[in-house]
Protein backbone atom coordinates (compact mmCIF):
# COMPACT_ATOMS: atom_id res chain seq x y z
CA UNK A 1 0.00 0.00 0.00
CA UNK A 2 2.73 2.86 0.91
CA UNK A 3 4.86 1.38 -2.18
CA UNK A 4 1.98 1.63 -4.39
CA UNK A 5 1.62 5.42 -2.80
CA UNK A 6 4.96 6.06 -3.10
CA UNK A 7 5.04 5.00 -6.60
CA UNK A 8 1.85 7.00 -7.39
CA UNK A 9 2.91 10.09 -6.21
CA UNK A 10 7.08 9.81 -6.69
CA UNK A 11 8.62 13.27 -7.22
CA UNK A 12 7.92 15.30 -9.28
CA UNK A 13 4.22 13.82 -9.18
CA UNK A 14 4.45 14.17 -5.09
CA UNK A 15 3.74 18.42 -5.88
CA UNK A 16 0.48 17.04 -7.14
CA UNK A 17 -0.85 16.30 -3.23
CA UNK A 18 -0.13 19.98 -2.65
CA UNK A 19 -2.05 21.46 -5.25
CA UNK A 20 -5.41 19.07 -3.76
CA UNK A 21 -4.74 20.18 0.00
CA UNK A 22 -4.54 24.01 -1.68
CA UNK A 23 -7.77 23.40 -3.42
CA UNK A 24 -9.57 21.35 -0.34
CA UNK A 25 -8.53 23.74 2.14
CA UNK A 26 -9.56 26.80 0.25
CA UNK A 27 -12.99 24.89 -0.18
CA UNK A 28 -13.63 24.36 3.39
CA UNK A 29 -12.51 28.07 4.28
CA UNK A 30 -14.93 29.06 1.75
CA UNK A 31 -17.53 27.23 4.02
CA UNK A 32 -16.66 28.39 6.90
CA UNK A 33 -15.71 32.41 5.62
CA UNK A 34 -19.20 33.99 6.38
CA UNK A 35 -19.66 32.73 10.23
CA UNK A 36 -16.04 34.56 10.39
CA UNK A 37 -18.13 37.88 8.93
CA UNK A 38 -15.87 37.53 5.58
CA UNK A 39 -17.25 37.90 1.79
CA UNK A 40 -16.26 34.10 0.13
CA UNK A 41 -14.98 35.95 -2.82
CA UNK A 42 -12.60 37.92 0.01
CA UNK A 43 -11.19 35.08 1.20
CA UNK A 44 -10.70 33.38 -1.92
CA UNK A 45 -8.51 36.51 -3.57
CA UNK A 46 -6.27 36.41 -0.68
CA UNK A 47 -5.54 33.13 -0.86
CA UNK A 48 -5.31 33.14 -4.88
CA UNK A 49 -2.97 36.18 -4.23
CA UNK A 50 -1.14 34.21 -1.30
CA UNK A 51 -0.14 31.32 -3.89
CA UNK A 52 0.88 33.75 -6.90
CA UNK A 53 3.36 35.49 -4.47
CA UNK A 54 4.20 32.18 -3.07
CA UNK A 55 5.13 31.32 -6.23
CA UNK A 56 7.01 34.02 -7.89
CA UNK A 57 8.92 34.91 -4.46
CA UNK A 58 9.77 31.61 -3.76
CA UNK A 59 11.90 31.62 -7.56
CA UNK A 60 12.99 35.54 -7.09
CA UNK A 61 14.38 35.04 -3.14
CA UNK A 62 16.41 32.34 -4.48
CA UNK A 63 17.57 34.02 -7.52
CA UNK A 64 18.43 37.20 -5.13
CA UNK A 65 20.36 34.45 -3.14
CA UNK A 66 22.57 33.21 -6.31
CA UNK A 67 22.82 36.45 -8.10
CA UNK A 68 25.93 35.61 -9.80
CA UNK A 69 24.76 32.91 -11.06
CA UNK A 70 21.83 34.15 -12.83
CA UNK A 71 23.55 36.91 -13.91
CA UNK A 72 26.17 33.82 -16.48
CA UNK A 73 22.71 32.00 -16.87
CA UNK A 74 19.59 34.63 -16.83
CA UNK A 75 17.23 31.94 -19.20
CA UNK A 76 17.14 30.37 -15.68
CA UNK A 77 14.82 32.36 -13.87
CA UNK A 78 11.87 31.57 -15.87
CA UNK A 79 12.60 27.70 -16.58
CA UNK A 80 10.45 25.41 -15.56
CA UNK A 81 12.41 23.46 -12.62
CA UNK A 82 10.30 23.41 -9.47
CA UNK A 83 13.92 23.34 -7.42
CA UNK A 84 15.04 27.15 -8.19
CA UNK A 85 12.96 28.18 -5.12
CA UNK A 86 13.22 29.23 -2.14
CA UNK A 87 10.67 28.11 0.43
CA UNK A 88 11.24 30.59 3.42
CA UNK A 89 11.69 33.27 0.93
CA UNK A 90 8.19 32.33 -0.60
CA UNK A 91 6.45 32.33 2.95
CA UNK A 92 7.74 35.81 3.51
CA UNK A 93 6.89 37.54 0.38
CA UNK A 94 2.51 35.63 0.20
CA UNK A 95 2.59 37.02 3.68
CA UNK A 96 3.63 40.00 2.94
CA UNK A 97 1.79 40.90 0.15
CA UNK A 98 -1.36 39.09 1.84
CA UNK A 99 -0.96 42.02 4.68
CA UNK A 100 -1.31 44.21 2.00
CA UNK A 101 -4.20 43.19 -0.10
CA UNK A 102 -6.13 42.39 3.32
CA UNK A 103 -5.44 45.88 4.28
CA UNK A 104 -6.53 47.34 0.62
CA UNK A 105 -9.54 45.36 1.62
CA UNK A 106 -10.27 46.43 5.23
CA UNK A 107 -10.11 42.66 6.34
CA UNK A 108 -9.70 42.46 10.24
CA UNK A 109 -6.23 40.56 10.95
CA UNK A 110 -7.91 38.24 13.35
CA UNK A 111 -11.34 36.94 11.96
CA UNK A 112 -9.23 36.71 8.60
CA UNK A 113 -7.00 34.10 10.41
CA UNK A 114 -9.68 32.17 12.04
CA UNK A 115 -11.15 31.86 8.49
CA UNK A 116 -8.33 30.61 7.09
CA UNK A 117 -7.35 27.78 9.73
CA UNK A 118 -8.97 25.03 7.33
CA UNK A 119 -7.21 26.13 4.58
CA UNK A 120 -3.64 25.67 7.16
CA UNK A 121 -4.86 22.69 8.35
CA UNK A 122 -5.57 21.11 4.93
CA UNK A 123 -2.30 22.09 3.88
CA UNK A 124 -0.05 21.08 6.97
CA UNK A 125 -1.60 17.40 5.81
CA UNK A 126 -1.05 17.70 2.29
CA UNK A 127 2.70 18.74 3.36
CA UNK A 128 2.85 15.38 5.71
CA UNK A 129 1.63 13.45 2.29
CA UNK A 130 4.25 15.13 0.11
CA UNK A 131 7.08 14.20 2.20
CA UNK A 132 5.97 10.48 2.56
CA UNK A 133 6.01 10.08 -0.93
CA UNK A 134 8.76 12.34 -1.54
CA UNK A 135 10.56 9.90 1.26
CA UNK A 136 12.10 13.35 2.79
CA UNK A 137 11.72 14.47 6.16
CA UNK A 138 12.27 10.68 7.07
CA UNK A 139 12.78 9.46 10.21
CA UNK A 140 15.51 7.81 12.48
CA UNK A 141 16.41 4.31 12.75
CA UNK A 142 13.96 2.09 14.67
CA UNK A 143 13.47 -1.57 15.42
CA UNK A 144 9.72 -0.48 16.43
CA UNK A 145 7.43 -2.59 14.59
CA UNK A 146 5.70 -0.18 12.71
CA UNK A 147 9.06 1.25 11.29
CA UNK A 148 8.91 1.65 7.46
CA UNK A 149 11.32 0.61 4.97
CA UNK A 150 12.84 4.26 3.63
CA UNK A 151 16.58 4.56 2.77
CA UNK A 152 17.99 1.31 3.22
CA UNK A 153 16.56 1.29 6.61
CA UNK A 154 13.59 0.56 8.92
CA UNK A 155 12.88 3.96 10.52
CA UNK A 156 10.18 5.97 12.27
CA UNK A 157 7.49 7.02 10.22
CA UNK A 158 7.67 10.36 10.89
CA UNK A 159 6.01 11.62 7.77
CA UNK A 160 2.85 9.17 8.83
CA UNK A 161 3.25 11.11 12.42
CA UNK A 162 3.47 14.40 11.13
CA UNK A 163 0.26 13.48 8.71
CA UNK A 164 -1.88 11.85 11.84
CA UNK A 165 -1.41 14.76 13.74
CA UNK A 166 -2.51 17.16 11.43
CA UNK A 167 -5.45 15.36 10.68
CA UNK A 168 -6.23 15.33 14.22
CA UNK A 169 -5.50 18.83 14.49
CA UNK A 170 -7.68 19.48 11.52
CA UNK A 171 -10.65 17.40 13.17
CA UNK A 172 -10.80 18.96 17.07
CA UNK A 173 -10.53 22.69 15.17
CA UNK A 174 -13.15 21.66 12.45
CA UNK A 175 -16.11 20.24 14.94
CA UNK A 176 -15.22 22.13 17.98
CA UNK A 177 -18.39 24.96 18.64
CA UNK A 178 -16.74 28.19 16.83
CA UNK A 179 -15.49 30.84 19.60
CA UNK A 180 -16.93 33.67 19.52
CA UNK A 181 -13.27 35.56 20.40
CA UNK A 182 -11.88 36.33 17.59
CA UNK A 183 -8.13 34.89 17.17
CA UNK A 184 -8.09 31.98 19.48
CA UNK A 185 -9.37 29.38 16.83
CA UNK A 186 -6.27 30.02 15.00
CA UNK A 187 -3.57 30.07 17.81
CA UNK A 188 -4.93 27.07 18.88
CA UNK A 189 -4.22 25.93 16.01
CA UNK A 190 -0.86 27.27 15.85
CA UNK A 191 -0.09 25.93 19.49
CA UNK A 192 -1.31 22.74 18.45
CA UNK A 193 0.91 22.95 15.59
CA UNK A 194 4.43 24.02 17.27
CA UNK A 195 3.59 21.34 19.97
CA UNK A 196 3.02 18.47 17.60
CA UNK A 197 6.42 19.19 15.44
CA UNK A 198 7.89 19.91 18.76
CA UNK A 199 6.66 16.28 19.71
CA UNK A 200 7.70 14.40 16.49
CA UNK A 201 11.08 16.46 15.09
CA UNK A 202 12.58 14.36 17.89
CA UNK A 203 12.08 11.23 15.89
CA UNK A 204 13.25 12.94 12.32
CA UNK A 205 16.75 11.80 10.96
CA UNK A 206 17.25 14.49 8.66
CA UNK A 207 18.38 17.08 10.53
CA UNK A 208 22.31 16.84 10.07
CA UNK A 209 23.04 20.18 11.40
CA UNK A 210 22.79 20.33 15.81
CA UNK A 211 22.52 23.15 18.26
CA UNK A 212 25.92 22.43 20.60
CA UNK A 213 26.08 19.10 18.40
CA UNK A 214 22.87 17.35 20.12
CA UNK A 215 19.89 19.85 20.24
CA UNK A 216 17.61 19.61 17.20
CA UNK A 217 16.86 23.14 15.80
CA UNK A 218 13.64 22.59 14.65
CA UNK A 219 12.12 21.45 18.00
CA UNK A 220 14.12 24.57 19.63
CA UNK A 221 12.07 26.41 16.65
CA UNK A 222 8.81 24.78 17.23
CA UNK A 223 9.66 25.59 21.19
CA UNK A 224 9.64 29.14 20.39
CA UNK A 225 6.83 28.74 18.10
CA UNK A 226 4.70 27.44 21.14
CA UNK A 227 5.82 30.39 23.71
CA UNK A 228 4.83 32.92 20.78
CA UNK A 229 1.62 31.34 20.46
CA UNK A 230 1.36 31.68 24.05
CA UNK A 231 1.65 34.68 24.43
CA UNK A 232 -0.77 35.71 21.52
CA UNK A 233 -3.47 33.56 23.02
CA UNK A 234 -3.07 35.32 26.43
CA UNK A 235 -2.44 38.68 25.03
CA UNK A 236 -5.77 38.52 22.63
CA UNK A 237 -7.81 36.73 26.12
CA UNK A 238 -6.57 39.85 27.65
CA UNK A 239 -7.57 42.27 25.10
CA UNK A 240 -11.21 40.49 24.55
CA UNK A 241 -11.70 40.32 28.34
CA UNK A 242 -11.33 44.60 28.74
CA UNK A 243 -13.06 44.90 25.22
CA UNK A 244 -16.11 43.63 27.31
CA UNK B 1 -25.25 24.99 39.89
CA UNK B 2 -28.47 23.10 38.08
CA UNK B 3 -29.72 25.87 36.79
CA UNK B 4 -28.19 26.40 33.20
CA UNK B 5 -28.59 22.14 33.09
CA UNK B 6 -32.36 22.49 33.81
CA UNK B 7 -32.41 25.25 30.90
CA UNK B 8 -30.82 23.17 28.72
CA UNK B 9 -32.93 20.54 28.76
CA UNK B 10 -35.76 22.49 28.35
CA UNK B 11 -35.14 24.39 25.61
CA UNK B 12 -33.68 21.19 23.72
CA UNK B 13 -36.56 19.19 24.32
CA UNK B 14 -39.20 21.94 23.81
CA UNK B 15 -40.25 21.00 20.46
CA UNK B 16 -42.26 24.40 20.39
CA UNK B 17 -39.37 26.42 21.24
CA UNK B 18 -39.02 29.42 18.50
CA UNK B 19 -35.31 29.17 16.60
CA UNK B 20 -34.84 32.54 17.91
CA UNK B 21 -35.61 31.08 21.34
CA UNK B 22 -32.51 28.59 20.83
CA UNK B 23 -30.21 31.36 19.36
CA UNK B 24 -30.76 33.02 22.30
CA UNK B 25 -29.97 30.05 24.34
CA UNK B 26 -26.98 29.22 22.53
CA UNK B 27 -25.44 32.84 22.82
CA UNK B 28 -26.48 33.37 26.64
CA UNK B 29 -25.08 29.95 27.24
CA UNK B 30 -21.72 30.67 25.76
CA UNK B 31 -21.28 34.04 27.66
CA UNK B 32 -22.00 32.40 30.91
CA UNK B 33 -19.36 29.94 29.84
CA UNK B 34 -17.48 32.37 29.40
CA UNK B 35 -17.43 34.01 32.13
CA UNK B 36 -18.16 31.15 34.62
CA UNK B 37 -16.08 28.07 33.21
CA UNK B 38 -12.93 29.68 31.15
CA UNK B 39 -9.73 29.42 33.68
CA UNK B 40 -8.32 31.75 35.38
CA UNK B 41 -4.99 34.75 34.16
CA UNK B 42 -2.74 32.81 36.90
CA UNK B 43 -4.50 29.08 35.92
CA UNK B 44 -3.84 29.57 32.12
CA UNK B 45 -0.29 31.07 32.95
CA UNK B 46 0.60 27.95 35.16
CA UNK B 47 -0.68 25.91 32.22
CA UNK B 48 1.61 27.31 29.80
CA UNK B 49 4.86 27.49 31.63
CA UNK B 50 3.96 23.13 33.14
CA UNK B 51 3.47 22.89 28.88
CA UNK B 52 6.71 24.65 28.17
CA UNK B 53 8.76 23.00 30.32
CA UNK B 54 7.78 19.38 29.53
CA UNK B 55 8.35 20.77 25.77
CA UNK B 56 12.09 21.59 27.06
CA UNK B 57 12.42 18.44 28.96
CA UNK B 58 11.68 16.48 25.74
CA UNK B 59 13.96 18.67 23.34
CA UNK B 60 16.74 17.71 26.28
CA UNK B 61 15.87 14.14 26.53
CA UNK B 62 15.34 13.63 22.57
CA UNK B 63 18.60 15.32 22.08
CA UNK B 64 21.59 13.43 20.42
CA UNK B 65 23.81 13.08 17.41
CA UNK B 66 23.15 13.62 14.20
CA UNK B 67 22.76 9.86 11.91
CA UNK B 68 22.89 11.90 8.75
CA UNK B 69 25.77 10.22 6.26
CA UNK B 70 26.74 7.46 8.63
CA UNK B 71 24.75 5.04 6.05
CA UNK B 72 24.72 4.80 2.36
CA UNK B 73 21.03 5.63 0.67
CA UNK B 74 20.39 7.91 -2.82
CA UNK B 75 18.57 10.84 -0.44
CA UNK B 76 20.49 14.55 0.13
CA UNK B 77 23.04 14.00 3.30
CA UNK B 78 23.88 10.02 2.86
CA UNK B 79 26.83 8.92 1.62
CA UNK B 80 26.22 8.06 -2.06
CA UNK B 81 25.64 4.17 -2.90
CA UNK B 82 28.45 3.21 -4.78
CA UNK B 83 29.31 1.20 -8.14
CA UNK B 84 31.54 -0.06 -10.85
CA UNK B 85 30.38 0.43 -14.18
CA UNK B 86 31.43 0.04 -17.60
CA UNK B 87 31.49 2.60 -20.78
CA UNK B 88 30.75 1.35 -24.28
CA UNK B 89 34.47 1.37 -24.72
CA UNK B 90 35.23 -1.06 -21.99
CA UNK B 91 36.80 1.71 -19.36
CA UNK B 92 35.84 0.81 -15.66
CA UNK B 93 34.42 3.33 -13.40
CA UNK B 94 33.97 3.27 -9.66
CA UNK B 95 32.03 5.96 -7.53
CA UNK B 96 33.95 5.86 -4.50
CA UNK B 97 37.52 6.42 -6.36
CA UNK B 98 36.43 9.85 -7.21
CA UNK B 99 36.58 10.82 -3.77
CA UNK B 100 38.07 14.51 -3.65
CA UNK B 101 36.30 15.05 -6.35
CA UNK B 102 32.41 16.81 -6.90
CA UNK B 103 30.02 14.06 -8.91
CA UNK B 104 27.13 14.55 -10.47
CA UNK B 105 25.58 11.12 -11.37
CA UNK B 106 22.62 11.59 -13.85
CA UNK B 107 20.52 8.80 -14.80
CA UNK B 108 19.20 8.71 -18.33
CA UNK B 109 17.49 6.81 -20.99
CA UNK B 110 17.88 8.16 -25.15
CA UNK B 111 13.73 7.54 -25.46
CA UNK B 112 13.69 10.24 -22.17
CA UNK B 113 12.83 13.96 -24.23
CA UNK B 114 13.66 15.68 -20.46
CA UNK B 115 17.44 13.42 -20.37
CA UNK B 116 17.75 14.94 -23.88
CA UNK B 117 16.89 17.98 -23.28
CA UNK B 118 19.25 18.73 -20.68
CA UNK B 119 22.31 17.20 -22.13
CA UNK B 120 23.87 20.62 -24.04
CA UNK B 121 23.62 22.33 -20.16
CA UNK B 122 25.30 19.05 -18.47
CA UNK B 123 27.84 19.40 -21.20
CA UNK B 124 28.65 22.85 -20.97
CA UNK B 125 28.61 22.78 -16.83
CA UNK B 126 31.21 19.91 -17.32
CA UNK B 127 33.41 22.16 -19.96
CA UNK B 128 33.35 24.80 -17.76
CA UNK B 129 33.94 23.03 -14.11
CA UNK B 130 35.96 20.08 -14.99
CA UNK B 131 38.83 21.91 -13.99
CA UNK B 132 38.35 22.45 -10.63
CA UNK B 133 37.48 18.97 -9.65
CA UNK B 134 34.34 18.14 -11.21
CA UNK B 135 33.37 15.17 -12.79
CA UNK B 136 29.71 14.10 -14.54
CA UNK B 137 29.33 10.27 -15.04
CA UNK B 138 26.22 9.82 -17.03
CA UNK B 139 24.55 6.45 -16.31
CA UNK B 140 22.55 5.27 -19.27
CA UNK B 141 19.90 2.82 -17.95
CA UNK B 142 20.76 0.01 -20.84
CA UNK B 143 19.02 -2.11 -19.13
CA UNK B 144 15.30 -0.37 -19.84
CA UNK B 145 17.32 1.24 -23.15
CA UNK B 146 18.10 0.03 -26.69
CA UNK B 147 22.01 -0.26 -26.42
CA UNK B 148 22.43 0.25 -30.14
CA UNK B 149 21.30 3.84 -29.57
CA UNK B 150 23.63 5.02 -27.37
CA UNK B 151 26.82 5.77 -28.54
CA UNK B 152 24.60 7.42 -31.81
CA UNK B 153 23.39 9.61 -28.86
CA UNK B 154 26.65 10.15 -27.32
CA UNK B 155 28.27 11.57 -31.16
CA UNK B 156 24.89 13.46 -31.78
CA UNK B 157 25.26 15.54 -28.50
CA UNK B 158 28.88 15.67 -28.31
CA UNK B 159 29.11 14.65 -24.91
CA UNK B 160 32.56 14.04 -23.54
CA UNK B 161 31.97 13.29 -20.02
CA UNK B 162 32.15 9.61 -18.95
CA UNK B 163 29.00 7.38 -20.44
CA UNK B 164 28.32 4.13 -18.05
CA UNK B 165 26.12 1.37 -19.12
CA UNK B 166 24.11 -0.30 -16.44
CA UNK B 167 23.26 -3.06 -18.33
CA UNK B 168 21.64 -5.16 -15.82
CA UNK B 169 20.25 -2.51 -13.48
CA UNK B 170 22.57 -2.38 -10.33
CA UNK B 171 22.12 1.42 -10.28
CA UNK B 172 18.40 1.95 -11.01
CA UNK B 173 18.41 -0.46 -8.13
CA UNK B 174 20.77 0.96 -5.78
CA UNK B 175 19.82 4.48 -6.39
CA UNK B 176 15.75 3.31 -6.49
CA UNK B 177 14.84 4.82 -9.22
CA UNK B 178 11.35 5.93 -10.11
CA UNK B 179 11.41 8.90 -12.84
CA UNK B 180 14.13 9.63 -15.47
CA UNK B 181 16.44 11.67 -15.50
CA UNK B 182 17.46 11.95 -11.87
CA UNK B 183 20.46 13.98 -10.92
CA UNK B 184 22.53 13.00 -7.71
CA UNK B 185 24.84 16.02 -6.92
CA UNK B 186 27.79 14.38 -4.78
CA UNK B 187 30.14 16.55 -2.51
CA UNK B 188 33.80 15.71 -2.01
CA UNK B 189 33.36 13.55 0.72
CA UNK B 190 31.05 11.28 -1.13
CA UNK B 191 27.89 12.54 0.33
CA UNK B 192 25.12 13.57 -1.91
CA UNK B 193 24.32 17.11 -1.11
CA UNK B 194 21.50 17.61 -3.87
CA UNK B 195 18.91 15.58 -5.82
CA UNK B 196 16.92 16.26 -8.81
CA UNK B 197 14.65 14.39 -9.98
CA UNK B 198 12.81 15.16 -12.96
CA UNK B 199 13.81 17.47 -15.86
CA UNK B 200 15.63 19.29 -17.65
CA UNK B 201 17.71 21.01 -15.39
CA UNK B 202 18.78 24.35 -16.53
CA UNK B 203 22.04 26.03 -16.60
CA UNK B 204 21.52 27.96 -13.44
CA UNK B 205 19.99 24.64 -11.39
CA UNK B 206 22.99 23.02 -12.53
CA UNK B 207 25.50 25.39 -11.71
CA UNK B 208 23.74 26.61 -7.96
CA UNK B 209 24.00 22.41 -7.27
CA UNK B 210 27.59 22.39 -8.97
CA UNK B 211 29.12 25.34 -6.84
CA UNK B 212 27.73 23.68 -3.90
CA UNK B 213 28.94 20.45 -4.48
CA UNK B 214 32.51 21.88 -4.69
CA UNK B 215 32.18 23.75 -1.64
Amino acid sequence: MLTLFRNLFAPPRHMILLVIAAWLGLTLAEKRAKQYGLSKDDLNNLIFYGLIAFVIGGRLSFVLQNITTFIKSPAGIISINPDIFDPIGATAVALIIALVYGQRLSLSLWPTLDALTPFFAILAIGIGLSHLAAGTAFGKETSLPWGIDLWNAARHPTQIYETLASLLIFGLLWFQKQSPRPGIHFLTFAAFTAASHLFIEAFRGDTSTLIFNSLNPNQVIAWVALALCFLALESRITQLKKAG
Amino acid sequence: MFKPFRELLIVRFDKTATTEKRIHFYFTSNSRQLTQNTMSQSQRITLYILILMAGAAWISISAGTSTVGTTSAPQAGFTAPDFTLKTPTGEEYTLSELKGNAVLVNLWATWCPPCRAEMPAIQKMYDEYKDQGFIVLGVNMTYQDDPFTVTPFVEEHGLTFPILLDEIGNVGTAYQIRSLPSSYFINRLGVITEVVIGGPMSEALLRTRIEEALK
